[in-house]
């Protein structure tokens, strides 16, 4: 797992990698998908304004100007993404599990298999052609947000299977 | 040790398979078991619609099941506003033409007018008493049973070991008939539970009593359809109406009222004109709906304390007789907002599983306390947890209403927080006790937040650029929806850590000792 620069407490460990715990990393296919996404979502209106702000120089500075902040946002996501991807992590636990994510923002959620009331397995036009899928966990609490993106699909299955079968032998009320 | 039952929340996952392998699950009844009245549904509509209702994804319905309908006025119940609406529509499109030039249209197709009023009312009528017609419902030892729908039928089953309460609602309207409808919520995405209306008073009750008697596992000897005696109540709670009005004279919202109508009086007067007034009138209409809920909700506001659980009637025009059973409440908030600090009062709400998922929102379930001293929200606390897993749980409750520090054992942030909330970091913060997480939060508005060890869904930690700098990390307790999502901001990285290892255990442990869903059966 790469390191962050880890604002380490007196044990030597951020909250955010606890000690003992072998992180799950997931497929780099995920930053190619997320690049695509930044291609289209970014690319292409970046493109359109330099051609613009080439065809009507009469515009006057304004559309290099936004071309600029555009080619900023498409430098910075691309910059992030991989290490985004990077940071993405789980750990099957015995009684839960773990997912963390995020680099700027960093966040950690444990979910106990006993509280799972079902799992997704889910995969777009795009996720498919690259051979990824994503599983998200949910509990009776819409505040989970325990979704992990860019696992290759048998991983996937085999994962939703495995985290159904614990949820199972752990089952509790609500 | 009675093993905990499977989960409730909608879900076709792994339980009611293993469960119940030997029912085909999601079709309708094989022919054998069918009973006669769901069957001619199948003959006529072909393709019942069956929705996965909350409980069961199957419509196995025992035979023996007696089905009932609901009480024949029902419909003009349900229909009034439809057409109070409709009535409204048409007679203001008429007198907003008559003055507009065209005076003879009013005269002249009043007939159409008329008769198109009928007409619709005449379909609509139809259309009531069909559906009225279509519902019926049933109900044995372990489930309600509803049918319903004319064209789209739909046949649901409420587990009773799922109940997450039960309401008794009686519109205005319902109350000059003395009708009630019987609200059951399980804890389900959208439109989950049921919905039993209109029946008179006294059965609503009765059916209430039954139902509670038997999702609490009570074992009756006598015939299944013996009347079931009220389990007795306590008095605990009670908001006189001065205080009340008081409590909504003292909110955000009234006090924007108030200047929202003066600055409107004001302008008005000043540049004589009338259009300003009109102007405010969408904000003063939006906000005076929204105190006098608060008022109307509150009104008459009682608790209780039953072996059913925890009881609450209330309600000006509206009234609601809720049972919310033992272990239903997911999180408890006990709150004071700037205003209300003088009088000295409190508001207490609730996370309850059924009652987020509800059209009417979090206002009309989830009060447990609309305005109270702080002893009575202290009571209204142990309605809920009666046991706080402390031997004096006073101090550590003080402490954490108005004091901070860490006094009582609370963990709060550490100084380096100051720069991230420099009013409340001495305030924010948690402690444990032997049954619950007690989190604190808040120094201009003072919240307190109590989560049963047992009922914690899942816990997360969330770190910005800025606390990463400062070495803190935020501590997330996600619970049911509702309006309560407990948080302990900016605590070291150190604490966060293990807040969350120690929490994941102790909710763990406490889940495995967690009280029979069947609140009365005897544990073993």
């Amino acid at each position: 797992m790469v390191r962050m620069t880890d604002p380490t407490g007196p044990e030597g460990a951020s909250p955010f990698d606890p000690h003992g715990i072998e992180w799950q990393r997931v497929s780099g296919r995920l930053a190619t998908a997320r690049y695509v996404l930044l291609g289209i979502f970014l690319g292409v209106p970046l493109v359109a304004l330099v051609v613009l702000a080439v065809v009507l120089p009469q515009a006057g500075p304004w559309l290099w100007l936004s071309a600029a902040v555009v080619a900023l946002l498409v430098a910075w996501s691309a910059v992030v993404i991989s290490r985004q991807v990077r940071a993405i992590g789980y750990a099957e636990r015995d009684d839960d599990l773990l997912i963390r994510k995020g680099v700027l923002f960093r966040s950690l959620v444990v979910v106990p298999y006993g509280r799972m009331q079902f799992v997704d397995v889910t995969a777009g036009p795009l996720a498919r052609r690259l051979d990824i899928s994503s599983v998200q966990l949910h509990t009776a609490s819409p505040g989970t947000d325990a979704t992990i993106d860019g696992l290759a699909p048998g991983d996937a299955a085999r994962l939703r299977d495995r985290l159904a079968s614990r949820g199972e032998a752990r089952l509790a009320g609500l | 040790m009675t093993t905990p039952g499977p989960d409730p929340v909608a879900t076709p996952e792994p339980d009611e398979g293993s469960a119940r392998a030997a029912v085909p699950v999601p079709d309708v009844p094989s022919a054998p078991q069918a009973p006669t009245a769901p069957a001619d549904d199948a003959a006529t509509s072909g393709d019942p619609v069956v929705k996965d209702s909350t409980t069961e994804s199957t419509t196995t319905v025992p035979p023996e099941l007696e089905w009932r309908r609901l009480h024949p006025v029902t419909p003009l119940v349900r229909g009034w506003a439809v057409l109070a609406v409709l009535l409204f529509v048409v007679g203001r499109q008429t007198l907003e033409s008559a003055p507009g030039g065209d005076v003879s249209f009013a005269t002249d197709h009043w007939g159409v007018v008329v008769l198109a009023i009928l007409g619709v009312g005449l379909l609509g009528g139809v259309w009531a008493w069909l559906s009225w017609r279509m519902m019926r419902y049933a109900y044995d030892r372990d489930a309600v049973y509803v049918h319903s729908g004319i064209l789209f039928r739909q046949q649901r089953k409420v587990r009773l070991d799922r109940l997450q309460a039960i309401d008794i609602v009686k519109p205005l309207l319902a109350r000059f008939f003395g009708l009630a409808e019987l609200k059951l919520s399980v804890a389900g995405g959208g439109d989950s539970g049921a919905r039993l209306g209109f029946l008179r008073d006294a059965d609503a009750n009765q059916l209430r009593n039954v139902l509670l008697a038997r999702a609490a596992g009570v074992e009756s000897d006598g015939p299944d359809d013996a009347p079931v005696e009220e389990a007795p109540e306590s008095a605990v709670l009670d908001v006189p109406v001065g205080r009340l009005v008081g409590s909504v004279l003292l909110t955000g919202g009234t006090i924007v009222l108030v200047v929202a109508v003066v600055a409107a009086a004001v302008v008005a007067v000043v540049t004589r004109q009338v259009a300003p007034l009109f102007t405010a009138l969408p904000l003063v209409f939006g906000l005076g709906a929204y105190v006098f809920s608060r008022f109307s909700g509150g009104f008459g506001f009682t608790g209780a304390i039953s072996p059913d659980g925890i009881r609450l009637r209330h309600g000006l025009l509206e009234t609601r007789s809720q049972t919310i059973p033992p272990g239903r409440v997911q999180a408890i908030r006990i709150q004071q907002g700037l205003l209300w600090r003088s009088a000295g009062w409190w508001r207490v709400e609730v996370n309850v599983a059924g009652y987020a998922a509800t059209s009417e929102g979090e206002q009309a379930g989830a009060v447990l306390l609309p305005v109270g001293s702080r002893d009575d929200a202290l009571r209204a606390l142990w309605l809920v947890l009666p046991d706080l897993g402390v031997e004096d749980p006073r101090p550590l409750l003080d402490a954490a209403m108005t004091g901070s520090g860490d006094e009582q054992g609370f963990v709060t942030s550490p100084r380096s927080a100051r720069w991230l909330d420099p009013l409340a970091w001495r305030r924010n913060g948690y402690a444990v006790t032997g049954r619950a997480l007690v989190v604190r939060r808040g120094r201009l508005v003072r919240t307190l937040e109590v989560v049963p060890h047992e009922r914690t869904q899942s816990l997360g930690l969330n770190q910005g650029p800025l606390q990463r700098r400062l070495g803190l990390t935020s501590f997330v307790l996600h619970s049911t929806p509702g309006p309560i999502s407990p948080s302990v901001v900016h605590l070291a990285d150190v604490e966060a850590s293990r807040l969350l290892a120690e929490q994941a255990a102790r909710a763990r442990a406490a889940r495995t000792t967690a009280g029979p869903e069947r609140w009365m059966q005897a544990p073993g």
